[in-house]
């Protein structure tokens, strides 16, 4: 029975990594997936300004220092009135500051104002533009509003007055240092996963349909049972195959030059050294290792699962990758990859509770991010809940369907 | 045989085998509705952070900070709850954090004393923080102005460069529709010349002396009509659906047939590259997504940087997004000339026709 098993896993293995086209399938999307997040983190949160200074006083330079130094938020190029007009004409700057030439005196009357020429091209670009000139504006008359509550937390027990009257105390729920990078890379390792383990397994079943070697593998002496469980073993070893040195990279990159979280190296020369997973994930401890390898197995079973019973209902190679291509989709968007669930409207909230894959983002996030496992143990129950449910409905499905071939 | 019969006929074998595959380009069609819907998904966290708000104040100042609140550039989306909920819901990922106003906030106000307001963030990643805490600010700044406290002395004057906002989700849909157009389109023109190399029938074309333009042209003609009916209800999804109208109809749906039929032909010439469907297939989707974001498809390329900007020239998708932009929303957001993004497409689609042609002649010798 182990040798029919494992010839069958065997078989699968070798079909499916002698198939470039079907790799292709599997990977190509997520990496895509990949190339975006890494330009999306390019341009999260800095929008090129143009910064004219026409003001020689003191409170002219104060509030052009109070704009420069705030490089989170803006992309500075100092330029005189007639390039600043030409940037924003070419597109090279979303927006112009203009500190007036009377500023200083405005100022002493409190009259001054700093103009902003903005490029409000859709609300999302000019809001934050918004937000950030507005903040560094006030910052001029209450420096307690300003970047270096942002930077520093709050001054407990220190409150200096404001002229607006309100100040803000801010209390973090987390001792994290996240960035966005890190945050949306989870998803796409579970995109891959997703991909290859449904992909992998549902073009493997509807080709033995199509081509009729179904039939040949009811004849063999082994019994269908093991068949099926040898195709489940043969998807699950796919995935495996063809994750774990994307994800592995990403952990053993570390000390290389050019991959290190203190590297100054562009975004994508960093990519490139240290693989599409390779966005410095942090090394997690062996129980948060555990954990890991856990939640991963559970997901490829399940996809695994999902790609079998995809194959038995389609058996045609196109229409199994059209559906696994838009079906990974949806387990990825509404799961939460590049979405913040609690953005959504209510009912896609409900929604996404009943797709496993928003357990399952929460789960890597959380085993690779935070010290602690809270919410591990649910993630893991309806995960493995899935993962039983799809292995043996797929089973089940196979196992009829190689009868009736 | 005439040209016109020609054409008929090839258009016609090429509708027969797309009938044949009713599920495949149903499938296809589908793609197109995913992509609305995960750029709408995106386009949902650029605005309206989910924030509890306790109010401990019952005072009219308090009532003016929370319409300040309401009104700071689309940042909140304010829920009111008791404590507990909102503790509740912060800590299962709901919330992005709690403003709580205390107790004696108006009188404290009223008698010009400064009130530290409590705000509690879940930091979970620095790109939703950085929005909150940019936001607090510009609504405390706003609520200042509204009563005209003594001792501000520096105001921002906003001058806007297009009259009216563009809303993310709005801007979003539309250059959606442009990667709708090169992935529905694009997989269909590839199908029609890569099913000629699957099912070994271009050795066919190449013996017959019927002209390949012409039967390349019926074939790419029906596969564009196909790709053009399903982004038709794709345009019916975005008018009805999220009720975002053209600015000027009959240049969009102009400027969309181009699109279809441009991509259509860059398809066909992909399709007779790899000669597979089922590698263009996932080289479409996987090209899709950097193709979308280095297109101007979530702003304009170039306040990405001048790098990524010049890179974003090799996109199609690039001059897409530039046409769709300004027909549907009257909107530039490339440095070019709409004429010369339409221009540059018109050059990619004969470009790839020629080339089409030329792998379908050589395919036959082989």
């Amino acid at each position: 029975m182990m040798r029919g098993l494992w010839g069958m896993a065997r078989n699968d293995l070798r079909v499916w990594l002698r198939s470039p086209s079907a790799i292709a399938a599997a990977l190509l999307p997520a990496l895509g997936m990949g190339v975006l997040v890494a330009v999306l983190t390019n341009s999260v949160g800095q929008q090129p300004v143009a910064l004219v200074v026409q003001g020689k006083g003191a409170a002219a330079t104060r509030i052009a220092n109070l704009i420069r130094g705030d490089p989170e938020a803006y992309l500075i190029t100092e330029m005189t009135p007639s390039e600043a007009e030409r940037a924003i004409g070419e597109q090279r700057a979303a927006a112009i500051i203009v500190i007036p030439a009377n500023f200083d005196s405005a100022v002493a009357g409190a009259t001054a104002s700093v103009d902003v020429y903005l490029n409000n091209i859709d609300i999302d670009l000019a809001d934050d533009i918004r937000r950030s000139v507005t903040r560094s504006v006030a910052e001029f008359d209450a420096p307690q509003l300003g970047l270096l509550v942002e930077l520093h937390g709050p001054s407990e027990g220190m409150l200096l007055p404001s002229p607006y009257r309100v100040a803000i105390s801010e209390h973090d729920l987390r001792d994290t240092n996240v960035s966005f990078l890190q945050y949306q890379v989870i998803p796409i390792i579970l995109l891959i996963v997703i991909s290859i383990g449904l992909l992998g397994t549902s073009l493997l079943t509807a080709r033995d349909f199509e081509r009729g070697t179904a039939k040949m593998l009811v004849l063999s002496p082994i019994r269908p049972l093991v068949l099926v469980v040898g195709r489940l073993l043969g998807g699950t070893l796919i995935t495996f195959a063809l994750v774990s040195p994307l994800i592995a990279l990403g952990f053993l990159t570390h000390r290389i030059p050019y991959c290190g979280e203190e590297s100054t190296a562009p975004q994508w020369v960093t990519i490139l050294f240290s693989g599409p997973c390779g966005w410095i994930l942090p090394v997690p401890s062996v129980s948060h290792g555990m954990a890991l390898l856990a939640l991963l197995l559970a997901v490829t079973l399940m996809t695994v699962g999902i790609g079998t019973l995809l194959g038995v209902a389609l058996r045609d190679t196109r229409l199994v990758t059209m559906t696994g291509l838009n079906g990974s989709a949806y387990l990825f968007f509404l799961g939460g990859g590049f979405t913040t669930v609690a953005f959504l409207p209510r009912w896609l909230q409900i929604a996404s509770r009943f797709v496993p894959t928003s357990y399952a983002i929460e789960g890597l996030r959380q085993a690779l991010f935070y010290p602690d496992l809270i919410g591990f143990g649910r993630d893991m129950l309806v995960l493995s809940l899935s993962a039983i449910l799809s292995v043996v409905l797929a089973s089940v499905m196979l196992t009829r369907a190689l009868r009736r071939a | 045989m005439s040209g016109w019969r020609l054409f008929r006929a090839s258009a016609a074998l090429e509708a027969a085998q797309l009938r044949r595959n009713r599920g495949f380009v149903i499938l296809t069609a589908l793609a197109a509705v995913n992509f609305l819907a995960m750029v709408s998904l995106f386009g949902l966290t650029g605005a309206y952070a989910p924030v509890a708000l306790i109010n401990l104040d019952r005072g009219p100042y308090s009532t003016r900070f929370i319409e300040a609140l309401n009104g700071a550039h689309h940042s909140f989306a304010l829920k009111y709850m008791s404590e507990a909920d909102a503790e509740k819901a912060l800590h299962s990922g709901r919330l992005v954090g709690i403003i709580t106003i205390p107790a004696g906030f108006s009188d404290s106000v009223h008698r010009g004393i400064t009130v530290p307001i409590d705000l509690r963030i879940d930091n979970v990643n620095i790109d939703l923080t950085n929005d909150v805490q940019r936001a607090l600010p510009a609504a405390i700044v706003a609520f200042g102005h509204r009563h005209n406290f003594p001792g501000v002395r520096v105001i921002m004057a906003e001058h806007d460069v297009i009259p009216h906002d563009t809303g993310y989700i709005p801007y979003l849909v539309v250059s959606a529709l442009a990667l709708d157009a090169m992935v529905i389109a694009g997989i269909l023109g590839a199908m029609a010349t890569a099913r000629e190399w699957e099912r070994r029938t271009v050795k066919l074309l190449r013996l017959s002396p019927a002209s390949a333009t012409i039967i390349l042209a019926g074939k790419l003609a029906v596969a564009s009509s196909v790709a053009g009916g399903a982004l038709g209800l794709t345009l019916l999804a975005i008018v009805v659906g999220y009720g975002v109208v053209p600015v000027d109809p009959w240049t969009t749906v102009f400027a969309l047939a181009a699109c279809v039929a441009i991509f259509t032909c860059m398809g066909a010439w992909l399709g007779a590259v790899l000669k597979r469907t089922l590698a263009v297939v996932p080289l479409m989707f996987g090209l899709a997504m950097p193709l979308y974001v280095d297109s101007g498809a979530l702003e304009p390329t170039r306040f990405d940087g001048e790098k990524i900007w010049r890179l974003a020239h090799l996109s199609p998708v690039y001059y897409a997004v530039g046409v769709l932009e300004w027909s549907f929303h009257g909107l530039r957001v490339t440095p070019e000339p709409v004429y010369v993004d339409m221009l540059v497409l018109l050059a990619i689609a004969a470009v790839a026709a020629s080339l089409t042609l030329g792998s379908l002649a050589r395919g036959g010798r082989r």
